[in-house]
Protein backbone atom coordinates (compact mmCIF):
# COMPACT_ATOMS: atom_id res chain seq x y z
CA UNK A 1 0.00 0.00 0.00
CA UNK A 2 1.33 3.55 -0.64
CA UNK A 3 2.32 5.78 2.04
CA UNK A 4 -0.33 8.90 0.51
CA UNK A 5 -2.87 5.96 0.67
CA UNK A 6 -2.15 4.98 4.27
CA UNK A 7 -1.74 8.78 5.56
CA UNK A 8 -5.42 9.22 4.12
CA UNK A 9 -6.58 6.05 5.46
CA UNK A 10 -4.88 7.01 9.12
CA UNK A 11 -6.71 10.81 8.70
CA UNK A 12 -9.91 9.02 7.95
CA UNK A 13 -9.71 6.71 11.34
CA UNK A 14 -8.81 9.78 13.68
CA UNK A 15 -11.42 11.46 11.81
CA UNK A 16 -13.84 8.82 12.91
CA UNK A 17 -12.79 8.30 16.15
CA UNK A 18 -12.53 12.04 17.12
CA UNK A 19 -15.82 13.69 15.23
CA UNK A 20 -18.54 14.56 17.70
CA UNK A 21 -21.33 13.11 15.28
CA UNK A 22 -22.57 9.90 14.27
CA UNK A 23 -21.25 8.94 10.75
CA UNK A 24 -21.61 5.93 8.70
CA UNK A 25 -19.88 5.58 5.35
CA UNK A 26 -21.55 2.88 3.18
CA UNK A 27 -21.03 1.03 -0.11
CA UNK A 28 -23.32 1.38 -2.73
CA UNK A 29 -24.79 -2.40 -2.04
CA UNK A 30 -25.23 -0.82 1.41
CA UNK A 31 -22.08 -2.53 3.30
CA UNK A 32 -20.92 -0.38 5.70
CA UNK A 33 -17.21 0.54 5.32
CA UNK A 34 -16.63 2.27 8.90
CA UNK A 35 -18.38 4.66 11.52
CA UNK A 36 -17.36 6.63 13.86
CA UNK A 37 -16.77 6.15 17.84
CA UNK A 38 -20.08 8.46 18.20
CA UNK A 39 -22.04 6.71 15.84
CA UNK A 40 -21.00 2.80 17.70
CA UNK A 41 -22.09 4.39 20.63
CA UNK A 42 -25.43 5.88 19.69
CA UNK A 43 -26.79 2.32 18.44
CA UNK A 44 -24.92 0.25 21.08
CA UNK A 45 -22.60 -1.88 18.50
CA UNK A 46 -18.61 -2.48 18.30
CA UNK A 47 -17.56 -1.48 14.97
CA UNK A 48 -16.79 -5.10 14.92
CA UNK A 49 -20.05 -5.92 14.82
CA UNK A 50 -21.59 -3.62 12.04
CA UNK A 51 -18.47 -3.35 9.51
CA UNK A 52 -19.31 -5.39 6.16
CA UNK A 53 -22.74 -6.14 7.44
CA UNK A 54 -25.78 -4.16 6.08
CA UNK A 55 -26.57 -0.66 7.17
CA UNK A 56 -30.57 -1.81 7.04
CA UNK A 57 -29.75 -3.83 10.61
CA UNK A 58 -29.71 -0.23 12.26
CA UNK A 59 -33.29 1.03 10.63
CA UNK A 60 -36.57 -0.16 12.41
CA UNK A 61 -39.46 -2.03 9.86
CA UNK A 62 -40.41 -1.19 7.56
CA UNK A 63 -37.25 0.74 6.14
CA UNK A 64 -35.07 -2.59 7.25
CA UNK A 65 -37.02 -4.35 4.42
CA UNK A 66 -37.17 -1.70 2.00
CA UNK A 67 -33.10 0.20 1.68
CA UNK A 68 -31.64 -1.46 -0.36
CA UNK A 69 -34.41 -0.77 -3.11
CA UNK A 70 -34.37 2.99 -1.80
CA UNK A 71 -30.22 2.38 -2.64
CA UNK A 72 -31.34 0.34 -6.23
CA UNK A 73 -33.40 3.07 -6.87
CA UNK A 74 -31.17 6.29 -6.60
CA UNK A 75 -28.56 4.41 -8.42
CA UNK A 76 -31.02 3.64 -11.46
CA UNK A 77 -32.67 7.20 -11.42
CA UNK A 78 -30.48 9.49 -9.55
CA UNK A 79 -33.50 11.30 -8.29
CA UNK A 80 -32.52 12.28 -4.69
CA UNK A 81 -34.86 11.50 -1.31
CA UNK A 82 -32.37 12.32 1.07
CA UNK A 83 -29.05 12.61 -0.73
CA UNK A 84 -28.52 16.52 0.27
CA UNK A 85 -31.92 17.34 2.05
CA UNK A 86 -31.64 15.39 5.29
CA UNK A 87 -34.66 14.29 7.17
CA UNK A 88 -35.82 13.18 10.11
CA UNK A 89 -36.43 9.03 9.99
CA UNK A 90 -35.91 6.57 13.20
CA UNK A 91 -32.68 4.50 13.61
CA UNK A 92 -32.95 1.44 15.84
CA UNK A 93 -30.35 0.44 18.69
CA UNK A 94 -28.65 -2.61 19.23
CA UNK A 95 -31.00 -3.60 22.06
CA UNK A 96 -34.09 -3.29 19.51
CA UNK A 97 -35.44 0.11 21.21
CA UNK A 98 -36.28 3.13 18.56
CA UNK A 99 -35.09 6.61 18.43
CA UNK A 100 -35.86 9.50 16.31
CA UNK A 101 -32.73 10.92 14.51
CA UNK A 102 -32.10 13.85 11.93
CA UNK A 103 -29.93 12.08 8.78
CA UNK A 104 -28.16 14.10 6.34
CA UNK A 105 -26.44 11.80 4.03
CA UNK A 106 -23.65 12.94 1.44
CA UNK A 107 -22.06 10.93 -1.92
CA UNK A 108 -18.70 10.06 -2.75
CA UNK A 109 -17.85 8.66 -6.42
CA UNK A 110 -14.87 7.38 -6.76
CA UNK A 111 -14.17 5.36 -10.33
CA UNK A 112 -17.19 3.65 -11.22
CA UNK A 113 -18.44 3.25 -7.26
CA UNK A 114 -20.66 5.48 -4.92
CA UNK A 115 -20.06 5.67 -0.88
CA UNK A 116 -22.86 7.37 1.16
CA UNK A 117 -21.44 9.33 4.20
CA UNK A 118 -24.79 9.52 6.44
CA UNK A 119 -24.43 11.90 9.23
CA UNK A 120 -26.62 11.44 12.58
CA UNK A 121 -28.05 13.66 14.54
CA UNK A 122 -29.58 11.74 17.96
CA UNK A 123 -33.39 13.98 18.41
CA UNK A 124 -34.12 11.79 21.25
CA UNK A 125 -33.61 14.60 23.86
CA UNK A 126 -33.91 17.50 21.71
CA UNK A 127 -36.44 20.02 21.32
CA UNK A 128 -38.25 18.80 18.26
CA UNK A 129 -39.02 22.35 16.98
CA UNK A 130 -37.75 22.02 13.34
CA UNK A 131 -37.89 18.05 12.22
CA UNK A 132 -40.06 16.37 10.31
CA UNK A 133 -41.75 14.62 13.25
CA UNK A 134 -42.75 17.76 14.94
CA UNK A 135 -44.35 19.18 11.50
CA UNK A 136 -45.92 15.60 11.10
CA UNK A 137 -47.60 16.03 14.95
CA UNK A 138 -48.54 18.83 14.34
CA UNK A 139 -50.69 18.65 11.29
CA UNK A 140 -52.35 15.73 12.54
CA UNK A 141 -53.30 17.24 15.69
CA UNK A 142 -54.37 20.51 14.65
CA UNK A 143 -56.33 17.81 11.47
CA UNK A 144 -57.91 16.25 14.57
CA UNK A 145 -59.21 18.72 16.61
CA UNK A 146 -60.66 20.24 13.09
CA UNK A 147 -61.98 16.83 12.56
CA UNK A 148 -63.30 16.57 16.42
CA UNK A 149 -65.18 19.86 15.89
CA UNK A 150 -66.50 18.37 12.91
CA UNK A 151 -67.44 15.13 14.10
CA UNK A 152 -69.43 16.75 17.19
CA UNK A 153 -71.25 19.36 14.80
CA UNK A 154 -72.47 16.32 12.46
CA UNK A 155 -73.22 13.90 15.50
CA UNK A 156 -75.65 16.94 16.86
CA UNK A 157 -77.07 17.50 13.67
CA UNK A 158 -77.97 13.67 13.34
CA UNK A 159 -79.10 13.59 17.21
CA UNK A 160 -81.19 16.26 16.35
CA UNK A 161 -82.41 15.00 12.71
CA UNK A 162 -84.11 12.57 14.92
CA UNK A 163 -86.21 14.18 17.61
CA UNK A 164 -86.91 16.91 13.86
CA UNK A 165 -87.90 13.70 11.78
CA UNK A 166 -90.46 12.87 14.76
CA UNK A 167 -92.03 16.17 14.95
CA UNK A 168 -92.48 16.72 11.29
CA UNK A 169 -94.35 13.11 10.95
CA UNK A 170 -96.68 13.79 14.34
CA UNK A 171 -97.36 17.32 12.74
CA UNK A 172 -98.21 15.65 9.06
CA UNK A 173 -100.44 13.36 10.40
CA UNK A 174 -101.93 15.85 12.78
CA UNK A 175 -102.35 17.93 9.35
CA UNK A 176 -104.47 14.96 7.60
CA UNK A 177 -106.94 14.31 10.42
CA UNK A 178 -107.34 18.12 10.64
CA UNK A 179 -108.24 18.57 6.84
CA UNK A 180 -110.63 15.94 7.72
CA UNK A 181 -112.57 17.49 10.01
CA UNK A 182 -115.06 20.23 10.25
CA UNK A 183 -115.96 23.35 12.23
CA UNK A 184 -114.47 26.42 13.14
CA UNK A 185 -111.78 25.08 15.93
CA UNK A 186 -110.52 22.21 13.33
CA UNK A 187 -109.77 25.47 11.14
CA UNK A 188 -107.65 27.43 14.00
CA UNK A 189 -105.71 24.33 14.84
CA UNK A 190 -104.98 23.71 11.17
CA UNK A 191 -103.33 26.86 11.21
CA UNK A 192 -101.42 26.66 14.50
CA UNK A 193 -100.62 22.95 12.78
CA UNK A 194 -99.24 24.62 9.93
CA UNK A 195 -97.32 26.91 11.76
CA UNK A 196 -95.97 24.37 13.82
CA UNK A 197 -94.27 22.60 11.35
CA UNK A 198 -92.74 25.75 9.56
CA UNK A 199 -91.00 26.16 12.78
CA UNK A 200 -90.14 22.56 12.47
CA UNK A 201 -89.24 23.04 8.97
CA UNK A 202 -86.92 26.54 9.93
CA UNK A 203 -85.36 23.82 12.55
CA UNK A 204 -84.16 21.41 9.74
CA UNK A 205 -82.83 24.30 7.82
CA UNK A 206 -80.89 25.34 10.90
CA UNK A 207 -79.46 21.62 11.01
CA UNK A 208 -78.69 21.69 7.57
CA UNK A 209 -76.77 24.91 7.64
CA UNK A 210 -74.66 23.37 9.91
CA UNK A 211 -74.23 20.53 8.06
CA UNK A 212 -72.74 22.16 4.74
CA UNK A 213 -70.37 23.74 6.65
CA UNK A 214 -68.87 20.90 8.12
CA UNK A 215 -68.69 19.19 4.90
CA UNK A 216 -67.38 22.63 3.61
CA UNK A 217 -64.26 21.28 5.46
CA UNK A 218 -64.11 18.47 3.53
CA UNK A 219 -60.86 16.83 2.16
CA UNK A 220 -58.78 17.41 -0.27
CA UNK A 221 -57.30 14.26 -2.06
CA UNK A 222 -54.98 13.73 -3.90
CA UNK A 223 -52.92 10.45 -5.35
CA UNK A 224 -50.60 9.05 -2.44
CA UNK A 225 -48.26 6.66 -1.69
CA UNK A 226 -49.41 4.14 0.73
CA UNK A 227 -46.54 2.94 1.55
CA UNK A 228 -45.02 6.39 2.19
CA UNK A 229 -48.40 7.21 4.20
CA UNK A 230 -47.52 4.09 6.36
CA UNK A 231 -44.31 5.19 7.19
CA UNK A 232 -45.15 8.71 7.95
CA UNK A 233 -47.69 7.46 9.96
CA UNK A 234 -46.04 4.85 11.77
CA UNK A 235 -42.83 6.83 12.30
CA UNK A 236 -45.42 9.46 14.19
CA UNK A 237 -47.58 6.59 16.01
CA UNK A 238 -44.52 3.85 16.94
CA UNK A 239 -41.98 6.12 19.11
CA UNK A 240 -41.93 4.79 22.33
CA UNK A 241 -43.26 1.52 20.98
CA UNK A 242 -40.46 -0.78 21.38
CA UNK A 243 -39.29 0.71 24.80
CA UNK A 244 -42.71 -0.96 25.50
CA UNK A 245 -41.82 -3.97 24.48
CA UNK A 246 -43.85 -4.08 21.38
CA UNK A 247 -42.68 -5.81 18.13
CA UNK A 248 -44.11 -4.33 15.00
CA UNK A 249 -43.94 -5.91 11.54
CA UNK A 250 -45.36 -4.93 8.35
CA UNK A 251 -46.39 -7.30 5.76
CA UNK A 252 -47.16 -4.74 2.73
CA UNK A 253 -48.13 -5.63 -0.37
CA UNK A 254 -46.23 -4.47 -3.07
CA UNK A 255 -49.28 -4.13 -5.49
CA UNK A 256 -50.90 -1.80 -3.33
CA UNK A 257 -48.80 1.29 -3.96
CA UNK A 258 -50.85 4.59 -4.80
CA UNK A 259 -54.42 5.18 -3.00
CA UNK A 260 -56.91 8.38 -3.69
CA UNK A 261 -56.68 10.03 -0.17
CA UNK A 262 -56.52 13.24 1.78
CA UNK A 263 -52.77 12.28 3.25
CA UNK A 264 -53.19 13.89 6.50
CA UNK A 265 -56.50 12.45 7.36
CA UNK A 266 -55.84 9.17 6.28
CA UNK A 267 -52.29 9.67 8.62
CA UNK A 268 -54.76 10.51 11.20
CA UNK A 269 -56.74 7.35 11.11
CA UNK A 270 -53.77 5.18 11.19
CA UNK A 271 -52.04 7.14 14.29
CA UNK A 272 -55.30 6.43 16.02
CA UNK A 273 -55.34 2.98 15.16
CA UNK A 274 -51.70 2.71 16.10
CA UNK A 275 -51.66 4.65 19.18
CA UNK A 276 -55.05 2.38 20.16
CA UNK A 277 -53.32 -1.09 19.41
CA UNK A 278 -50.05 0.13 21.52
CA UNK A 279 -52.37 1.27 24.67
CA UNK A 280 -54.79 -2.06 24.59
CA UNK A 281 -51.56 -3.96 24.39
CA UNK A 282 -49.21 -2.17 27.17
CA UNK A 283 -52.55 -2.73 29.69
CA UNK A 284 -52.56 -6.43 28.96
CA UNK A 285 -49.69 -9.18 30.05
CA UNK A 286 -50.31 -10.97 26.87
CA UNK A 287 -47.41 -10.71 24.20
CA UNK A 288 -46.94 -7.42 22.41
CA UNK A 289 -47.44 -7.93 18.65
CA UNK A 290 -48.46 -5.67 16.08
CA UNK A 291 -48.72 -5.54 12.73
CA UNK A 292 -49.02 -3.16 10.06
CA UNK A 293 -50.62 -4.79 6.52
CA UNK A 294 -51.74 -4.08 3.03
CA UNK A 295 -53.63 -6.23 0.55
CA UNK A 296 -54.74 -4.69 -2.85
CA UNK A 297 -58.09 -6.08 -3.74
CA UNK A 298 -59.24 -7.51 -6.97
CA UNK A 299 -61.99 -4.67 -6.88
CA UNK A 300 -59.24 -1.95 -7.02
CA UNK A 301 -59.73 -0.81 -3.09
CA UNK A 302 -56.86 -1.66 -1.20
CA UNK A 303 -57.50 -2.88 2.58
CA UNK A 304 -55.07 -1.88 5.56
CA UNK A 305 -55.08 -3.18 8.84
CA UNK A 306 -53.55 -2.64 12.33
CA UNK A 307 -53.75 -5.76 14.13
CA UNK A 308 -52.97 -6.23 18.21
CA UNK A 309 -52.74 -9.14 20.29
CA UNK A 310 -54.36 -7.53 23.12
CA UNK A 311 -57.14 -8.25 25.14
CA UNK A 312 -59.70 -7.88 22.73
CA UNK A 313 -62.75 -6.44 22.15
CA UNK A 314 -66.36 -8.19 23.75
CA UNK A 315 -69.22 -8.51 20.69
CA UNK A 316 -71.44 -5.60 22.72
CA UNK A 317 -68.67 -3.49 22.92
CA UNK A 318 -67.42 -3.98 19.19
CA UNK A 319 -70.94 -3.44 17.66
CA UNK A 320 -71.13 0.37 19.05
CA UNK A 321 -67.01 0.73 18.79
CA UNK A 322 -67.43 3.31 15.65
CA UNK A 323 -70.33 5.22 17.21
CA UNK A 324 -69.49 8.95 18.69
CA UNK A 325 -69.12 9.18 22.80
CA UNK A 326 -68.62 5.55 22.95
CA UNK A 327 -65.01 4.73 24.60
CA UNK A 328 -63.35 1.95 26.71
CA UNK A 329 -60.67 4.51 27.92
CA UNK A 330 -60.76 5.86 31.28
CA UNK A 331 -59.97 9.20 29.78
CA UNK A 332 -60.95 10.31 26.19
CA UNK A 333 -64.01 11.58 24.66
CA UNK A 334 -65.19 8.41 22.54
CA UNK A 335 -64.19 10.74 19.08
CA UNK A 336 -61.41 8.80 17.68
CA UNK A 337 -63.08 5.90 16.19
CA UNK A 338 -66.49 7.53 15.24
CA UNK A 339 -63.75 10.35 13.24
CA UNK A 340 -61.88 7.06 11.70
CA UNK A 341 -65.02 6.09 10.26
CA UNK A 342 -66.23 9.76 9.13
CA UNK A 343 -62.72 10.05 7.29
CA UNK A 344 -62.84 6.27 6.12
CA UNK A 345 -66.24 6.75 4.51
CA UNK A 346 -65.46 9.93 3.24
CA UNK A 347 -63.08 8.41 1.38
CA UNK A 348 -65.46 5.97 -0.32
CA UNK A 349 -64.60 3.05 2.12
CA UNK A 350 -65.16 1.37 4.79
CA UNK A 351 -63.67 0.37 8.31
CA UNK A 352 -64.45 -2.56 10.64
CA UNK A 353 -63.06 -4.86 13.00
CA UNK A 354 -62.63 -8.46 13.10
CA UNK A 355 -61.04 -10.39 16.74
CA UNK A 356 -57.68 -11.66 15.80
CA UNK A 357 -57.41 -15.27 15.30
CA UNK A 358 -55.90 -16.42 18.77
CA UNK A 359 -56.43 -13.05 20.81
CA UNK A 360 -56.45 -9.16 20.11
CA UNK A 361 -58.22 -7.49 17.41
CA UNK A 362 -57.66 -6.58 13.73
CA UNK A 363 -58.79 -2.71 12.48
CA UNK A 364 -59.15 -2.56 9.00
CA UNK A 365 -60.21 -0.07 6.58
CA UNK A 366 -60.50 0.12 2.64
CA UNK A 367 -58.95 2.83 0.50
CA UNK A 368 -59.76 3.68 -3.14
CA UNK A 369 -56.60 2.35 -5.47
CA UNK A 370 -56.07 5.35 -7.56
CA UNK A 371 -54.85 4.23 -11.18
CA UNK A 372 -50.69 3.90 -12.15
CA UNK A 373 -50.72 7.20 -14.72
CA UNK A 374 -47.47 8.41 -13.70
CA UNK A 375 -44.99 6.99 -10.98
CA UNK A 376 -44.01 10.72 -10.05
CA UNK A 377 -47.07 11.25 -8.83
CA UNK A 378 -45.88 8.83 -6.11
CA UNK A 379 -44.26 11.33 -4.10
CA UNK B 1 -107.30 2.46 1.59
CA UNK B 2 -103.40 1.25 0.35
CA UNK B 3 -103.11 -2.45 -0.17
CA UNK B 4 -99.85 -4.22 1.56
CA UNK B 5 -97.74 -3.27 4.50
CA UNK B 6 -94.90 -0.80 5.61
CA UNK B 7 -92.33 -2.22 7.20
CA UNK B 8 -90.17 0.40 9.52
CA UNK B 9 -86.58 -0.59 10.65
CA UNK B 10 -84.99 2.29 12.67
CA UNK B 11 -83.46 2.12 16.16
CA UNK B 12 -85.06 5.45 17.40
CA UNK B 13 -88.54 5.12 18.85
CA UNK B 14 -89.97 8.17 18.33
CA UNK B 15 -88.91 7.97 14.94
CA UNK B 16 -90.78 4.49 14.46
CA UNK B 17 -93.58 5.87 16.19
CA UNK B 18 -94.25 8.99 14.40
CA UNK B 19 -93.85 7.54 11.00
CA UNK B 20 -96.47 4.48 12.17
CA UNK B 21 -98.98 7.58 13.15
CA UNK B 22 -98.20 9.38 9.80
CA UNK B 23 -98.62 6.54 7.78
CA UNK B 24 -101.51 5.20 9.43
CA UNK B 25 -103.66 8.14 8.87
CA UNK B 26 -102.67 8.12 5.04
CA UNK B 27 -104.53 4.18 5.46
CA UNK B 28 -101.78 2.10 5.60
CA UNK B 29 -100.95 -0.87 7.58
CA UNK B 30 -97.59 -0.75 9.04
CA UNK B 31 -95.27 -2.49 11.34
CA UNK B 32 -92.44 -1.49 13.58
CA UNK B 33 -89.03 -2.97 14.00
CA UNK B 34 -86.46 -1.38 16.31
CA UNK B 35 -83.54 -3.14 14.38
CA UNK B 36 -82.33 -5.68 11.69
CA UNK B 37 -82.34 -8.22 13.70
CA UNK B 38 -85.81 -7.77 14.76
CA UNK B 39 -86.97 -7.67 11.21
CA UNK B 40 -84.50 -10.89 10.05
CA UNK B 41 -85.74 -12.62 13.22
CA UNK B 42 -89.68 -12.13 12.14
CA UNK B 43 -90.33 -15.45 10.05
CA UNK B 44 -94.10 -14.49 8.89
CA UNK B 45 -93.01 -11.14 6.43
CA UNK B 46 -95.95 -9.94 4.57
CA UNK B 47 -95.96 -10.74 0.60
CA UNK B 48 -96.82 -7.64 -0.19
CA UNK B 49 -95.14 -4.92 1.38
CA UNK B 50 -92.57 -1.99 1.66
CA UNK B 51 -89.41 -1.46 3.90
CA UNK B 52 -88.28 1.98 4.59
CA UNK B 53 -85.12 1.66 6.11
CA UNK B 54 -82.95 3.61 8.58
CA UNK B 55 -79.67 3.76 7.22
CA UNK B 56 -77.10 4.12 10.30
CA UNK B 57 -77.86 1.32 13.12
CA UNK B 58 -75.54 -0.30 15.41
CA UNK B 59 -74.77 -3.65 14.48
CA UNK B 60 -75.74 -4.02 11.17
CA UNK B 61 -76.80 -1.09 8.53
CA UNK B 62 -79.87 -0.58 6.44
CA UNK B 63 -77.51 -1.40 3.64
CA UNK B 64 -76.39 -4.54 4.97
CA UNK B 65 -79.97 -5.19 5.87
CA UNK B 66 -81.36 -4.98 2.55
CA UNK B 67 -78.86 -7.39 1.02
CA UNK B 68 -79.19 -9.93 4.09
CA UNK B 69 -83.10 -9.72 3.25
CA UNK B 70 -82.05 -10.21 -0.74
CA UNK B 71 -79.98 -13.47 0.15
CA UNK B 72 -83.00 -14.85 1.39
CA UNK B 73 -85.02 -13.94 -2.18
CA UNK B 74 -87.13 -11.54 0.21
CA UNK B 75 -88.24 -8.82 -2.62
CA UNK B 76 -89.48 -6.30 -1.93
CA UNK B 77 -89.09 -2.33 -2.75
CA UNK B 78 -87.19 -0.48 0.07
CA UNK B 79 -86.45 2.74 0.31
CA UNK B 80 -83.71 3.99 2.74
CA UNK B 81 -83.96 6.84 5.21
CA UNK B 82 -80.79 8.72 6.35
CA UNK B 83 -79.35 12.35 7.73
CA UNK B 84 -77.22 12.35 5.29
CA UNK B 85 -77.02 11.42 1.89
CA UNK B 86 -74.13 11.86 -0.34
CA UNK B 87 -73.17 10.21 -4.12
CA UNK B 88 -71.32 7.50 -2.67
CA UNK B 89 -74.40 6.07 -0.41
CA UNK B 90 -76.76 6.66 -3.13
CA UNK B 91 -74.11 4.69 -5.70
CA UNK B 92 -74.26 1.66 -2.63
CA UNK B 93 -78.26 1.94 -2.10
CA UNK B 94 -78.41 1.85 -5.72
CA UNK B 95 -76.36 -0.93 -6.19
CA UNK B 96 -78.32 -2.70 -3.32
CA UNK B 97 -81.45 -2.33 -5.45
CA UNK B 98 -82.74 0.30 -3.05
CA UNK B 99 -85.81 2.27 -5.02
CA UNK B 100 -84.90 5.61 -2.91
CA UNK B 101 -82.89 7.66 -0.69
CA UNK B 102 -84.25 10.08 1.24
CA UNK B 103 -83.03 12.87 3.87
CA UNK B 104 -84.27 12.70 7.42
CA UNK B 105 -86.41 14.91 8.61
CA UNK B 106 -88.80 14.08 5.98
CA UNK B 107 -90.33 17.41 6.09
CA UNK B 108 -92.32 17.12 2.50
CA UNK B 109 -94.72 14.57 1.35
CA UNK B 110 -92.42 12.33 -0.77
CA UNK B 111 -91.79 9.46 1.35
CA UNK B 112 -95.98 8.73 1.38
CA UNK B 113 -95.49 9.10 -1.98
CA UNK B 114 -92.88 6.90 -2.71
CA UNK B 115 -94.56 4.31 -0.61
CA UNK B 116 -97.64 4.76 -2.35
CA UNK B 117 -96.03 4.07 -5.75
CA UNK B 118 -93.86 1.02 -4.47
CA UNK B 119 -96.48 -0.61 -3.11
CA UNK B 120 -99.10 -0.13 -6.32
CA UNK B 121 -95.86 -1.58 -8.34
CA UNK B 122 -95.49 -4.56 -6.29
CA UNK B 123 -92.50 -6.10 -6.63
CA UNK B 124 -88.94 -4.29 -7.82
Amino acid sequence: MDAALQAAQARLRSILETVPDAMIIIDQRGSVESLSTTAERLFGYAAGEVVGRNVKMLMPAPHREQHDGYLGRYLKTGERRIIGIGRVVVGQRKDGTTFPMHLTVGELRLDHRHYFTGFIRDLTDQQMTESRLNELQSEVTHMSRFTALGEMASTLAHEINQPLTAISNYLKGCQRLLERMEGEQALVLRTAVGKAADQALRAGHIIRRLRDFVARGESERHVESLPKLIEDASTLALIGARENGVEVSFRLDATADLVLADRIQIQQVLVNLIRNAIEVMVESPNRRELEIATVANADETIEVSVADTGAGLAPEVAAHLFQPFVTTKRRGMGLGLSICRTIVEAHGGRIWVDARPGGGTIFRFTLRAAKVEEPSLAE
Amino acid sequence: MPDGTVLIVDDDAAVRSALKFALEVEGFNVRLYPGPEALLADHDLPSHGCLVVDYRMAVMDGLQLIDALRDRHVVMPAILITGRANNQLRRLAARSGVNQVLEKPLFDGALIEIIRQALGTRGL
